[in-house]
């Protein structure tokens, strides 16, 4: 049974041209299932970093309807008091989870209510973790140890993420490819669901290994052919590192600056609680709520979905014209005379306050941003960004990152700075690149030489080696820098980063239309393998495209992806002559901070 | 690696140990930016060290910038002034941190010297 609040909570996945609900549904049919299996009261216990994507596949009411009464939050020493008969953790396969498990049902035990003990591992049982389980002695008081494959988790109508944290870390950096494993595993399932990509494309190192495993994969499975229409014509694996330019350049798109600036998590974003406050009336306005504001941001609001993906710049004309719509729709009311046209306004009413007060919601949004967006530093921030996307001095010591250095600003935004630099010149030059590093040491600590020699690794930050600096020939060649980036009424992708076209998108571009053997030249330049493979449909399941039908590809992005590439993605999905509309898919959605962050490494010091 | 356990120390002796260590391997791998900077935050806790033991002020652990500031705050500025001719720090940098230094403590008198 699907509860009506559930329903609605989920509409935004069906409106896609892919109906990622089914998706969706396939999962919580699973986590039913499992739940099932143990029979009885349960309580669950969490692991904390599952909780915020669980919550996309199903809400509490689904675990009540089973049974499940207490939730607790993993954590060490004895477990909470519950009277139920099944404890379940929910966890991630990490071995210092284990060993808190095996603290919980140890001194469990000591209390001598007999209790069923469960396992549901997130994305994948793992063998260590039993061994560990084994080792600490507790391995034996598990009935059930079980896993719940959720790879891609949807997040929008057009929009799934795998939500590993560490995706990129992992692959470009400490190569384990286990991410990957889960990604071609999630393909997979797709696959099952959604009928066999009968065209692959790719890009890059990471690219090329989830296409293989893809590939044999298949070959293991062959004889149980899905008979499914096709929904995907074309999947295109892009690897992060051979954009690296665009997650660091700041999000210009509303979307992409909510998050820049506050943070989405999980489709949720928390915001200051000053600007929200005076809405509630007949409250006298004595205590302001200390608690942030938490909104949750997809497609089902409609204004949300209208100005999510613009310019910033247009968001202001565009909230304004909302205004004046909702308001004419409510003076209706005076144009209203017989009964039946009262009725029918009466009717309009729910939707027109909810209209009323997403459009408060996001005025009040919008008025935050713009204080930090018109800010100085904002802008100086921007200019010298865009200075090094044209090209502009970037083989000499920039005085702004100097500056910025001096005053102690935030070393992620340094390190942003630095990198983006080095990324538009092909590498700094060795003086170049040691006077900032020594900056940074003698500023920041000594301790992120750590950090600097992970962002080295990574290739974010390298000194120049002898060869052409190519970065300009690459921007020539994609077009990704345009003068003439139109805000208002955007003609190019490039207005997601007001002028900057994401070098990402322009391939997935360039491949619907002309096709990548025009660029051969600009690929061979760009790090890692491009590749193209097919796989055999089974006879009649070939898609008959009807006159003027469109394409749909599924991009996957590995290693994350931006707010801003997503919205230019959805502006090519728009145009009226593209052809080809896009789902997106992603290890992790990410911005500059959040990715710059997970290459950091935090020290613990010890205080002498 | 060693740089990693450096951290995990609480002793300043056994910290130093572990650095130099860490400089050997920066060393054998060929990394002379990093055994040099690991050499001067070496050097820099050992500073650090001496002025808690003459002066009594906290700085050990911070880094380069936070010790100058710390050190101009409490007047210490001869002091401040070798630091910043030991590690060749840049000008700009210096006169950015000892205006702010100065500024906030309101130290008008010192600030009409430059």
């Amino acid at each position: 049974m699907i509860s009506l609040a559930d329903r609605k909570m989920a509409a935004h996945l069906s409106y896609g041209r892919v109906n990622l609900n089914i998706l969706r549904e396939a999962a919580r049919k699973e986590l039913r299932e499992f739940l099932d299996k143990c029979a009885g009261s349960k309580a669950i216990v969490w692991d904390e970093y599952l909780t915020g994507p669980f919550g996309l596949i199903a809400q509490y009411s689904l675990l009540k309807e089973h049974e499940v009464e207490k939730m607790f939050t993993l954590k060490g020493g004895r477990l909470p008091a519950a009277d139920v008969k099944n404890i379940i953790f929910f966890v991630r396969p990490r071995l210092e989870l284990m060993d808190i498990i095996a603290e919980n049902v140890i001194s469990e035990d000591k209390l001598r209510s007999p209790r069923d003990f469960h396992i549901l591992f997130v994305p994948r049982h793992s063998l260590l973790c039993e061994q560990r389980l084994k080792e600490q002695g507790v391995l034996g008081s598990f009935i059930n140890i079980d896993e719940y494959i959720l790879d891609l988790i949807p997040y929008d109508g057009d929009l799934l993420s795998m939500e590993s944290e560490s995706a990129f870390r992992e692959c470009y950096l400490e190569s384990d490819q286990t991410s990957l494993y889960h990604t071609a595993k999630g393909l997979m399932t797709l696959q099952a669901l959604y009928g066999t990509i009968p065209q692959i494309f790719g890009k890059g190192e990471c690219a090329r290994h989830v296409a293989n495993m893809m590939l044999r994969m298949k070959r293991e499975f062959a004889g149980s052919q899905t008979q499914i229409l096709p929904v995907f014509d074309t999947l295109l694996l892009l690897d992060r590192n051979v954009d690296l330019l665009t997650p660091l350049a700041t999000q210009l798109t509303y979307e992409g600056l909510i998050d820049e600036i506050y943070g989405i998590t999980n489709g949720y974003v928390k915001l200051p609680p000053e600007k929200f406050a005076q809405k509630k009336q007949g409250e006298g306005g004595k205590d302001l709520p200390n608690e942030p504001k938490k909104l949750q941001l997809n497609s089902a609001e409609e204004l949300y979905a209208e100005i999510r993906d613009k310019n910033f710049n247009a968001v202001g004309a565009a909230l304004s014209k909302k205004a004046k719509i909702i308001s004419a729709a409510f003076e209706e009311r005076h144009n209203a005379k017989t009964v039946g046209e009262i009725k029918q306004f009466v009717s309009q009413l729910p939707h027109m306050q909810a209209a009323r007060s997403s459009l408060a919601n996001h005025t009040s949004i919008a008025e935050l941003i713009k204080d930090i967006t018109t800010s100085e530093a904002f802008f100086d921030n921007l200019t010298v960004e865009q200075e090094f996307m044209t090209g502009v001095d970037t083989d000499k010591v920039n005085t702004y990152i100097e500056d910025s250095i001096a005053q102690k600003d935030p070393l992620i935004k340094i390190l942003r700075l630095v990198c983006m630099q080095s990324v538009c010149n092909n590498g700094l030059k060795q003086k170049v690149l040691d006077h900032y590093k020594r900056e940074i040491l003698q500023t920041y600590g000594y301790e992120h030489i750590l950090t600097l020699s992970n962002l080295e690794k990574t290739g974010l930050l390298k000194p120049q080696t002898g060869t052409r600096n190519s970065y300009p020939t690459i921007r020539k060649t994609l077009k990704l820098w345009m003068e003439d980036a139109n805000e208002q009424n955007p003609n190019d992708i490039s207005y997601v980063y007001s002028g900057y076209a994401p070098l990402s998108v322009r391939l997935t571009q360039l491949l619907a239309r002309p096709g990548w053997r025009s660029i051969e030249e600009v690929l061979k330049m760009l790090p890692g393998p491009h590749f193209e493979e097919r796989q055999q449909l089974p006879a009649g399941l070939h898609k008959k495209r009807q006159q003027g039908e469109n394409r749909t590809t599924l991009v996957f992005f590995l290693g994350g992806v931006t707010y801003a590439e997503i919205a230019a993605l959805r502006f090519l999905s728009q145009m009226e002559d593209g052809g080809t509309e896009y789902i997106i898919a992603t290890t992790k959605l990410i911005n500059g901070t959040s990715w710059v962050k997970s290459l950091m490494d935090r020290l613990e010091t010890l205080p002498f | 690696f060693y740089v990693r356990a450096s951290y995990q120390e609480g002793k300043l002796e056994a910290r130093l140990s572990l650095l130099q260590s860490a400089v050997d391997e920066y060393n054998k791998a060929k990394n002379e930016f990093a055994a040099k900077a690991t050499e001067e935050e070496m050097r820099l806790l050992r500073f650090q060290r001496r002025v808690e033991e003459e002066k009594g002020e906290r700085v050990l652990g911070y880094s380069l910038q936070d010790t100058m500031h710390c050190l101009l705050a409490a007047g210490l500025h001869k002091q401040a002034e070798q630091l910043y001719k030991d590690f060749r720090v840049p000008d700009k940098r210096y006169w950015w941190l000892k205006l702010s230094a100065l500024a906030e403590k309101e130290d008008w008198d010192e600030l009409e010297k430059f």
